[in-house]
Order: structure tokens, then C-alpha cells, then sequence
């Protein structure tokens, strides 16, 4: 068991109607790594992540968490593991708060009505999450009244809630204004500090660098390279990397 | 012109106005309380898996959606009593014609409304482990209700003002009462005049209501 992958995708098939998404895509993760996904538009880096929260069907190949199988193809379905979709976390481009609830409400809905958690309890919790971000003060502030790099802090807080043992991070700072982007990156770099697995998809390759262990250069449906950020941003082996990269950065100047 | 407006007669009778409005405020809260509920229940047949559930529902939806409510009222009235042999309270008669009426546009509104919940706040939902009745109770419903509540009012609003057909079928409602009072007093512009008053000052502020919702909705999309 100990040496088991955290998380491992085997031979991924993924497809929207006659578009081939991923062809037998192969990755795997430890406890403590950070995966940032770079790639083309359109080759699935969101898909894959929501793939791995358990949000989209498959074609084909499997999913294994610990060692335990997490998703599967299985036969004309796709089966998903509930127990172990519950270890996982997610954020999204577009905060996804529910608007009728407060901050503190956002936070507790999930852990009281899915794990059982008292009210109190949560409560607590949560507000020791949202000091920790420096939200304390908006627990009773409704998500509209909020900055967006705030709502994305909540929303990071909401996944933490429930303890995940991978949180997955899809475009976070894509919405936000330019000025609101270094507070999210902030709590994410303190999170990483404290050792969370996490899987980033992200178009900032500055932050890219500054948080992964390890960056997955995704395109044609599989993995192209798969290394340290020294290595892939850097240094690629692979041509089709080497484009990539020198595109991207070339953009930015 | 040289007609001589004198409300005297309609300040005279103010109390029989009075008694009708009665009448047709009982009408529109039966008819809203018919209207939200059923409305609800046939929303959620529109929006279920299996077609025999959905096609009754979106044929009454469309029958009354596409027919007259005169001629429905009207219906209601003289058909259903000889198809169905049973004679019914006009009163009640009048809020089931109403009621249901309200009812197949409150489905489309609510439908709609729950159409108009973020695919986003599934996807939420979903990584939250939030599933089944849950979901729906917590997420789904309250941010449906909450895009619906502006339909629902003018809707609402709306009954009122379509109750006054039930006049031609002798319920004593507000229009009712007008009728009388004009033929009685021989003052049909002055008893009219005041009756579209009484319409109006019951509608408008629920009008206003709804334009401030509507506002506040605007601002609030997070």
C-alpha cells in the first residue's frame, strides 16, 4: 500500500461525439506532488480534471486512487466510486458559490449534510478557515458582495472543508482582474507549503514554475513530457514541448 | 361634451365595490394558492424522463397557454357541469378556472427557472458530494424559486385582473359589483372609471415590487 500512486490514469479515452479528446492518456501522481497541466487550447486540461472529480463520462481506460480503483469503463458506463470521489476537491474558473447562501453557509452546507457534521462544528471549522485567509470578517456576506479573488478564496476554503486528500484547481485565476490574481495564488502557494497534492491547470507558466513539482505538457489527446518545471518550462526534450513553451513565453513579451 | 361626471352615486355605494373586491381578492389568493403549487407539480412532470409523464403536462400547459381565458372561464361554467354531471359552487368554479388557468403559465415559469440554474452549480454540487434531494433542496430550488419569484408575481397580478371575467358568469366579484352599480345608478362612467381604479391601485404597487426584484436580481448574479 505504501507505495501506492495517490492518484493514477491509465490508458485515458475520452471523447465529445467524434472529437477525440485524449487517446489512451497515462499519468500518475504521488502524495506529494503538485501537477500543474499545460497544454494547447482545447486538448482537455479541464477535462481531465473534471474527469478526475468524477464530473464527466469516459471512453474508456481507468482511474486509480491508493491503489483502489476510482473510475472505470465498464461496459457501456462509466463507474465512479463514491467514497473515493468524496477524497477529492475542486475549484473552478468561475467560483461556483451558491448565491442564496452566506460565506459561513457556502462553507457548511456540504460538511453538514454529507458527512454528518454538526452545525457547530462546521461553523467552526470554517471560520478557522476563512481567518486563516483573512476572510473572517465576510463569514456573513453574501457571495455577491465580494471581490473575485475573494469568492475564489471561499471557494477554496468550501473544498477544504471537506478535507480532500487531492484538490484539483481548474483555471482559478482565468476570471479574475489582473490585480485580484496574487491573493489567490498566495492562499494556493500556502496550501502547497503545507503539503497538499494538488492538480492545477493554469495559463500563468510564472506561477506555473513557482508552485509545481512536476508540469505534464498535455497535447493529442496524451502526454507529451512529464517533469520538473525546470525541465519542461525550460529545458524540454520533446520538440512539440519545446513549441509550446517557446510560444507561450514569446506571447508574453 | 357636455356630459356631467357625478360620483355621487359610486361614493354612495362604495360598500358594494367594497364587498366585490372582496370577492375577487378571495378569487385571486384561491386561484395563487391552486396556481403555485399545482404549477410546481406540473413543472416537474415537464421536466421528467419518461414522455408519458411530460406529454399530458405540456398538453395542458399548451391548451391553456393558447385558448382564451374568457372562453375558458366560460367552459369551465357551462361544460363542465353537463360533461361530467355535477354541479359545483360558481365561487368554486371560478377558482379552479382561475387556478388552473394560473397554473399552466406558473409551470412555464417555474420550468424555465429551474432551466436557468448554472450547469456551473451542478458541477459545484457534484464536487461538494451534494446528490439527490439534497441538492435539490439546498442548491437547485432556492436559486430557481428565487429567478422564478418575478414570473410568479405577474402571474399572480395578472389573475387578478383576469378574474373580472368571472362577472359574466354572476360571480359577485369586483366587476361584478360595477355592473350592477352602473345599471342601477345610470352612471356607467363614473362606476367604471372607479372600478379600473381599484384594478389598477391593487396592481400597480405589485407591478413596482416586481421591477425592484428584478433590480436587485440584476445586481445580485454572483
Amino acid at each position: 500500500m505504501a507505495q501506492d500512486k495517490l492518484l493514477k490514469i491509465h490508458n485515458l479515452h475520452k471523447s465529445y461525439g467524434d472529437l477525440e479528446i485524449f487517446k489512451g492518456l497515462t499519468l500518475s501522481m504521488d502524495r506529494g506532488d503538485r501537477l500543474v497541466i499545460i497544454g494547447p487550447s482545447g486538448g482537455g486540461k479541464s477535462t481531465l480534471l473534471r474527469i478526475v472529480m468524477g464530473l464527466e463520462d469516459i471512453v474508456g481506460g481507468d482511474i486509480y486512487m491508493d491503489g483502489k480503483p476510482y473510475i472505470l469503463r465498464d461496459g457501456a458506463k462509466t463507474k465512479i466510486d463514491r467514497k473515493l470521489q468524496a477524497r477529492v476537491g475542486m475549484v473552478f474558473q468561475h467560483y461556483t458559490l451558491f448565491p442564496h447562501l452566506d460565506i459561513l453557509r457556502n462553507l457548511t452546507l456540504a460538511p453538514v449534510k454529507t458527512r454528518g457534521m454538526s452545525r457547530a462544528e462546521a461553523e467552526e471549522k470554517a471560520m478557522g478557515l476563512l481567518t486563516r485567509f483573512g476572510l473572517d470578517a465576510k463569514a456573513r456576506a453574501y457571495p455577491s458582495q465580494l471581490s473575485g479573488g475573494q469568492k475564489q478564496r471561499v471557494a477554496i476554503a468550501r473544498a477544504l472543508m471537506l478535507d480532500p486528500d487531492l484538490l484539483l484547481f481548474d483555471e482559478v485565476t482565468s476570471a479574475l482582474d489582473p490585480e485580484l490574481v496574487a491573493e489567490v495564488e498566495a492562499v494556493m502557494m500556502e496550501l502547497a507549503e503545507a503539503g497538499m497534492p494538488m492538480m492545477i491547470v493554469t495559463h500563468d507558466m510564472h506561477f506555473a514554475r513557482n508552485i509545481a513539482s512536476r508540469v505534464v505538457f498535455a497535447a493529442g489527446g496524451v502526454v507529451v513530457e512529464d517533469g520538473p518545471p525546470e525541465q519542461v518550462l525550460d529545458a524540454p526534450q520533446v520538440a512539440r514541448t519545446r513549441e509550446f513553451v517557446e510560444r507561450v513565453f514569446a506571447k508574453k513579451r | 361634451m357636455s356630459y356631467d361626471l357625478q360620483f355621487f352615486y359610486v361614493w354612495q355605494n362604495l360598500d358594494k365595490l367594497g364587498q366585490g373586491l372582496v370577492v375577487s381578492l378571495e378569487l385571486t389568493g384561491l386561484a395563487n394558492l391552486i396556481g403555485l403549487t399545482l404549477g410546481f407539480g406540473v413543472a416537474l412532470l415537464l421536466r421528467a424522463k419518461s414522455a408519458l409523464l411530460r406529454a399530458p403536462a405540456a398538453a395542458m400547459v399548451e391548451v391553456f397557454r393558447c385558448t382564451p381565458v374568457l372562453v375558458q372561464v366560460v367552459w369551465f361554467f357551462y361544460c363542465v357541469p353537463i360533461l361530467f354531471n355535477l354541479f359545483i359552487d360558481p365561487m368554486v368554479m371560478g377558482v379552479l378556472a382561475l387556478g388552473v388557468n394560473l397554473a399552466a403559465f406558473n409551470a412555464e415559469g417555474y420550468r424555465a427557472a429551474i432551466q436557468s440554474v448554472p450547469r456551473e452549480q451542478y458541477d459545484a454540487c457534484a464536487a461538494l458530494g451534494l446528490t439527490g434531494w439534497t441538492r435539490i433542496r439546498h442548491v437547485i430550488l432556492p436559486h430557481a424559486l428565487r429567478a422564478a419569484l418575478p414570473v410568479l408575481m405577474t402571474n399572480g397580478i395578472t389573475i387578478f385582473q383576469q378574474s373580472a371575467l368571472v362577472a359574466l358568469v354572476a360571480i359577485p366579484d369586483l366587476m361584478y359589483a360595477g355592473k350592477m352599480l352602473a345599471t342601477e345608478t345610470y352612471r356607467p362612467i363614473e362606476t367604471y372609471t372607479v372600478v379600473a381604479a381599484i384594478y389598477f391601485a391593487i396592481s400597480a404597487p405589485v407591478s413596482l415590487i416586481v421591477q425592484r426584484i428584478e433590480a436587485r436580481f440584476d445586481r445580485v448574479q454572483a
